[in-house]
């Protein structure tokens, strides 16, 4: 309740501030303040917010009312070119400060001169992936929770460096299709992986701020005398290890509103056997693909595919300790109608292990149900219903004697308080 | 000579031009023409740009009037504005928030500082021609001003028509222009004698690009 209070006092203090900086230099700041209550009946294992190896951000501990998140999106125009965006994101739980950022960059748009748009970004921000996550505060306007793919990015990823984007729009030019190049080149994401292959796929909508410390689940490896007993039982994803660049190239191909499909590469380019202050680097590679689609009726089709592989360790019989690969895809259907909102989705999810160190073992495989219910009531108040089904075969709950197939289910039902300048 | 240029120039875009002379009395004064527009299915096309000039014009008297570009949520209203060269065009801003308009159409071409509330500043589109409108805050947002040395001009209404009248019916011609054409740079024109009024259907042989829409509201789309 304490913090609650901390969330009320912040806020409030955020819009005054706005407010006065508003009369002050008319448009030049942006600023949207969220605060969201939900009740939530969830059965599962307990979560992995609390060291256990649950894939919800809730267990029934957190049965009744919660605080689920606030944020405050603050937007400025340095010059008419040149705007400032920190997002702070609050959260009522012990793995970081009460605020902290999620994202803070610049961004710099030079007036177009032709149909090439150019666009640079400029400090720490989500990398191109999801197609869900468009609103203010990496919200999503389709659900509450996240895909699992989205849901591990907000967790273990975000590009602190630079992208430079380039969009062919012969659009305005007359024509109908747009082209985008964006590449990235970033550091201090390398511990980027580790929660995937000790914890798995989740499906909620925490998103990991700056200074987060992740818990993991009491793998028997990470114990004392284990061969990663340096580790740390939490992933603090935000940390350069190797001093070494990763980077990530996305293009995408767009036809107006109707139809956008994009694929990306990214490496964190990792050097796999530095260790560094309880955190080690991983070597995490994947090829993202996404598709969006407007259909008749006001029906829409996103679909999101990840592939990939992270590995951490010196080499042991031809594999490094921790070798696996991953997957994750999704198909998501929407319809709109005025101010509702229903979604329905469908996540499919895997991790298999190359390597064969006794006693972390990390494959498993399921997938997640989603529906949800969107209201969005006015300028100021929106409500959501969502109902999450989450089934799971994961081969290292074993160790804690737990029954390796779980079906895990959370009902949310939210009210968000919405306040813009 | 000029109506076979033009004869072959309408060849060259593939466009069947079919034109019905009901009157060609040889008197002076104005000139009424309908001009109509169907797609290759026969169906009207509404908001095409239609504009006709005279071959012994000479120099048109100045614009008067202001034409207004209007920003409603954040769209550019209209979305295919029509004016005559010379003309000052005031870019409203209707919405709450700012917008920073700009042009890369040359010569037309123009930037506007970041702006909202009660300015309005204009823009003088001194020459012939296309110029597209974008914002630098708001890629989405998307217009045409076509600019044409005529006082007779407009764009087709619902039914793919349009009535324009012109003072000087000597050596005429009628062009259409719009964004959905798929060779969007080019002016489609035919020649017509004078008379005192006549019909022109420009019937189009091109599959047309969709009208530009409020799209459906069902995705959101990141920015480009």
């Amino acid at each position: 309740m304490e913090r609650v209070l901390v969330f009320l006092a912040v806020c409030g203090l955020l819009q005054t501030h706005s407010a006065a900086a508003q009369s002050e230099s008319q448009d030049r700041h942006a600023i949207e303040t969220s605060i969201e209550l939900s009740y939530i009946d969830v059965s599962g294992y307990p979560s992995w917010t609390e060291g256990s190896v649950g894939k919800l951000r809730y267990d029934n501990q957190n049965d009744g009312l919660v605080m689920s998140r606030a944020f405050i999106d603050y937007q400025a125009l340095v010059t008419d070119t040149l705007d400032a965006h920190v997002s702070l994101e609050l959260y009522d739980d012990d793995l970081g400060a009460v605020a902290d950022f999620t994202e803070a960059y610049l961004e710099w748009r030079p007036v177009p001169r032709s149909a090439n748009r150019y666009r640079v970004k400029l400090g720490a921000f989500y990398p191109r992936i999801s197609l869900e996550n468009t609103g203010p505060g990496w919200g999503s306007p389709y659900s509450l929770s996240s895909s699992t793919i989205n849901t591990w990015v907000a967790e273990e990823l975000r590009t602190f460096g630079a992208e430079l984007s380039i969009t062919r729009r012969p659009q305005m030019l007359g024509g109908a299709h747009q082209f985008g190049v964006q590449a990235a080149v970033f550091y201090a994401n390398d511990p980027a992986g580790s929660l995937l292959a000790w914890k798995g796929w989740s499906a909620h909508d925490r998103q990991t701020r700056f200074g987060d410390k992740l818990p993991l689940p009491p793998l028997p490896q990470i114990q004392p005398g284990m061969m990663f007993a340096a580790q740390d039982p939490f992933v603090a994803p935000f940390r350069e290890i190797d001093n070494r660049a990763g980077y990530y190239v996305n293009g995408e191909w767009r036809l107006g509103n109707r139809v956008m499909v994009r694929a990306m590469h990214y490496d964190n380019r990792a050097d796999p056997t530095i260790l560094e202050d309880g955190q080690y680097a991983w070597t995490t590679k994947f090829d993202h693909f996404g598709a969006q689609l407007s259909l008749p009726a006001d029906f829409g089709l996103i679909a999101q595919w990840m592939v990939g592989s992270t590995v951490m360790g010196p080499v042991i019989n031809g594999a490094r300790a921790v070798d696996v690969e991953y997957e994750s895809k999704y198909l998501l259907l929407t319809k709109s109608l005025d101010k509702h909102r229903l979604s329905l989705r469908y996540d499919n999810f895997d991790v298999t292990q190359n390597d064969e160190i006794p006693e972390d073992s990390n494959p498993e495989n399921g997938h997640v149900w989603t529906v949800a219910y969107m209201f969005d009531h006015s300028k100021y108040v929106s409500f959501a219903a969502e109902w999450l089904s989450i089934k799971t075969h994961h081969c290292g709950w074993e160790y804690y004697g737990l029954d390796p197939t779980n079906t895990e289910t959370q009902l949310q039902l939210s009210v968000r308080l919405k306040f813009s300048h | 000579m000029e109506y076979l240029d033009h004869f072959f120039v309408g060849l060259q875009s593939r466009i069947l031009l079919s034109l019905v002379l009901l009157s060609a009395a040889f008197t002076a004064g104005a000139a009424d023409i309908e001009v109509t527009v169907l797609d290759r299915e026969g169906q009207p096309v509404p908001n095409v740009a239609v504009y006709v000039q005279s071959a012994n014009g000479g120099s048109l008297p100045a614009p008067t009037t202001n034409a207004v570009m209007d920003q409603i949520d954040t769209r550019f209203v209209p979305h295919l504005l029509v004016v005559q060269s010379g003309t000052n065009v005031d870019f409203s801003n209707s919405d709450i928030i700012a917008h920073h308009v700009y042009s890369f159409s040359k010569p037309n071409n123009f930037m506007l500082p970041l702006y909202k509330g009660d300015l309005q500043p204009q823009v003088a589109f001194r020459h012939e021609g296309v110029v597209t409108l974008g914002c630098n805050i708001h890629d989405h947002m998307l217009a045409y001003i076509l600019v044409v040395d005529s006082q007779a001009y407009g764009k087709t209404s619902f039914d793919g028509k349009i009535n324009l009248t012109t003072d000087n019916p000597n050596g005429l011609t009628v062009s259409i222009w719009s964004p959905r054409f798929k060779h969007g740079r080019e002016n489609l024109t035919q020649t017509i004698n004078a008379g005192k009024s006549a019909a022109v259907t420009f019937a189009l042989t091109e599959k047309l690009r969709p009208p530009h829409s409020t799209d459906s509201d069902a995705l959101t789309w990141n920015e480009y």
